[in-house]
């Protein structure tokens, strides 16, 4: 579904890439756009605290999911980015002393972020560069332990162990370039870096703190309103 | 290239209306769903994994007190009764409940030569292999758990301190079970050290004695998920402590006491290891085996009881109630309840009524119900790494 989605959008770009362009990006603009992007989160884990096999960490796997967005256009330079996205669903994967057992579980994510965007070059410019800085609320929620999460802290099906993934606030940084395909439409790519941490607890009563630092990679395709 | 934009904005208008009803709740909840399905756990063994061949289980009796193996069926949704009944003088199979798949009794030894012994003594966990092989094969949905070799081994250290007082009799007898004249001769005449070395031989040998009962009895019969324990470092239960406490005392304590305690546990996990190595050795390459390093894993418990939760690892919560002919103190498990305990905490302990919930050990060899689940754990993780959880 996503792969087909991803392709389709590509096509697009390149469709576009061939067209015209226009004053999308100038004072007063808002932009609003659709399109995916994947989270890739860089994981530090803490030790699971007592009673557990020392050195007990997790990692947290990549996510992909829809993304969507408002941009506002405060002077032709400066814009204010409020992507909304689809929840991503990750992947919560033992490491350090449990490196191999595969899935704890999954916990659904969903990032509120706040941007401030420089964009260089003129209005009417086809490509623009942009950076951005602002901040993220990580949401966490669902989460969904796996048997072996049960199985290597004692939980069993009639009571088994769950786990939680406290929301947290991160500064978030970004990188990116929008194309001007005709006076309204535009599509743009970044990367952001959004600096995150959060402590996980299980229904046993340990918890691990672990730093999360997602490096997010987002396209998108936007119409000017 | 217009309808797929306008498509493009109206699924981001969707998912973003989508989002505010996504937004709402996060409960914790789980799928207890293992990888592979298992519709039953057959055990064979020692009071480690006996499910009540003789009426109560070797740790604190409860409502609700499972052992590592019946912790671990649970996690495949299975539950375990004893297949064997204790008459009073013999085995007989369980008529109060039939189905049953767990074959340990305690007491259960690779080579049981107790009162009784017999070649066809269900006190051998070869025996009790082979019981269940003639009675069935096994399937792909069948996950066996096997241990032995602890009661083995505390045969070995007895007979082996004996050696002084009953001309090492003891100790050649059950080294005779496994080894030659020739070698038991050749081992005892060359001194101290060889007297030491043979008993690692021995448990060489054990190692491929269970493993030959393991492949004829289980793996040849059809079983592609099979956890094997190795023996767990029996030396830090209470009563190798007692026993190693005694040596010291022998050799007058203080340095020389000391040095001595230090060598003899050494030199029991040394025949310990022999056997563990073995075992790993000869299971090495087999996909349907896990041999769980049980001696490791309850090593790491006494050396660093905290990081496991536990808040004594030298005293068994059950109280003493007699000594035995060896002048080591007996306990009673039938008595050895959740209430009795809880209603007498012993000074110093912490927890109130709970108290005996941290401890490692039940009797002086045997471990509580926490001890248990953190085997059960030490399984757990075994078992998901190799991808059967």
């Amino acid at each position: 579904m996503k792969t087909k989605f991803l392709l389709g959008a590509a096509t697009a770009i390149a469709t576009f890439l061939a067209a015209g362009s226009a004053l999308a990006q100038s004072a007063g603009s808002i932009v609003v756009y659709g399109g995916a992007a994947q989270i890739t989160p860089q994981v530090d884990s803490g030790d699971l605290s007592a009673p557990s096999l020392p050195g007990t960490k997790i990692d947290v796997k990549k996510a992909t999911s829809f993304v969507g967005g408002i941009t506002y256009y405060w002077t032709d330079n400066i814009s204010i980015d409020l992507p909304i996205s689809a929840p991503f669903t990750h992947d919560v994967v033992g490491a350090g002393a449990i490196q191999g057992v595969g899935k704890l579980g999954t916990v659904k994510s969903l990032p509120a972020t706040l941007l401030a965007q420089y964009r260089f070059g003129e209005a009417s410019s086809a490509f623009r560069p942009f950076v951005g800085a602002g901040v993220t609320y990580g949401y966490f929620y669902k989460p969904k332990a796996t048997a072996t999460l049960s199985a290597i802290t004692g939980g069993t099906p009639s009571n088994p162990t769950t786990l939680s993934m406290k929301s947290r606030f991160g500064a978030t940084l970004e990188l990116g370039g929008a194309y001007n395909i005709t006076k309204d439409w535009s599509a743009s790519l970044s990367v952001t870096k959004t600096f995150i941490k959060t402590t996980g607890s299980l229904s046993t009563g340990q918890t691990i703190e672990t730093t999360l630092d997602p490096v997010s990679i987002k396209f998108g395709v936007g119409y000017r309103f | 290239m217009k309808p797929f934009l306008t498509r493009t904005a109206a699924a981001s208008a969707a998912l973003m209306a989508s989002l505010l009803v996504a937004g709402c709740g996060g409960g914790a909840t789980a799928d207890t769903t293992p990888k592979v399905s298992i519709s039953s756990v057959k055990v064979f063994g020692d009071s480690l994994q006996d499910s009540g061949t003789f009426g109560f289980k070797f740790t604190i009796q409860a409502a609700n007190n499972p052992i590592y193996v019946e912790r671990v069926a649970a996690n495949y949704g299975q539950t375990l009764c004893n297949f064997f009944t204790f008459t009073g003088t013999t085995f007989a199979a369980n008529t109060a409940k039939t189905g049953c798949t767990n074959f340990a009794i305690g007491g259960g030894r690779i080579t049981y030569t107790g009162a009784g012994a017999s070649p066809a003594n269900p006190l051998n966990v070869g025996v009790q292999m082979a019981t269940y092989a003639s009675l069935g094969s096994y399937t792909a949905s069948d996950l066996v758990i096997v241990d032995g070799g602890g009661n083995d081994t505390a045969d070995l250290v007895g007979a082996y301190l004996k050696a002084p007082t009953d001309s090492a009799a003891s100790y050649a007898a059950l080294l005779g079970t496994l080894l030659t004249p020739t070698q038991i001769g050749t081992a005892l005449a060359g001194g101290a050290t060889t007297t030491g070395q043979i008993g690692a031989t021995y448990m060489t040998a054990l190692a491929d004695k269970f493993y030959a009962s393991i492949k004829a009895s289980v793996l040849d019969k059809g079983a592609t998920h099979v956890v094997v324990m190795n023996i767990p470092d029996i030396t830090f239960t209470p009563r190798f402590q007692m026993v190693l406490d005694s040596i010291a005392a022998a050799y007058g304590g203080g340095t020389a006491g000391a040095a001595a305690r230090a060598q003899s546990q050494a030199l029991f996990q040394a025949w310990m290891t022999a056997y563990n190595t073995e075992l790993a050795t000869k299971f090495a390459g087999n996909d349907g085996v896990i041999v769980v390093d049980f001696y490791k894993g309850f090593q790491d418990e006494i050396a660093a009881p905290a990081q496991y939760g536990l808040s004594n690892v030298k005293t068994p919560a059950c109280p003493i109630t007699g000594v035995g002919s060896d002048g080591l103190p007996t306990y009673t498990f039938p008595t050895c309840t959740d209430a009795a305990l809880s209603a007498a905490p012993p000074a110093g302990a912490t927890g109130g009524a709970d108290w005996w919930k941290t401890y490692a050990f039940a009797d002086s060899f045997h471990p509580t119900l926490y001890g248990h689940q953190l085997t059960q754990q030490l399984i757990g993780k075994a078992l998901a790494t190799k991808g059967w959880l």
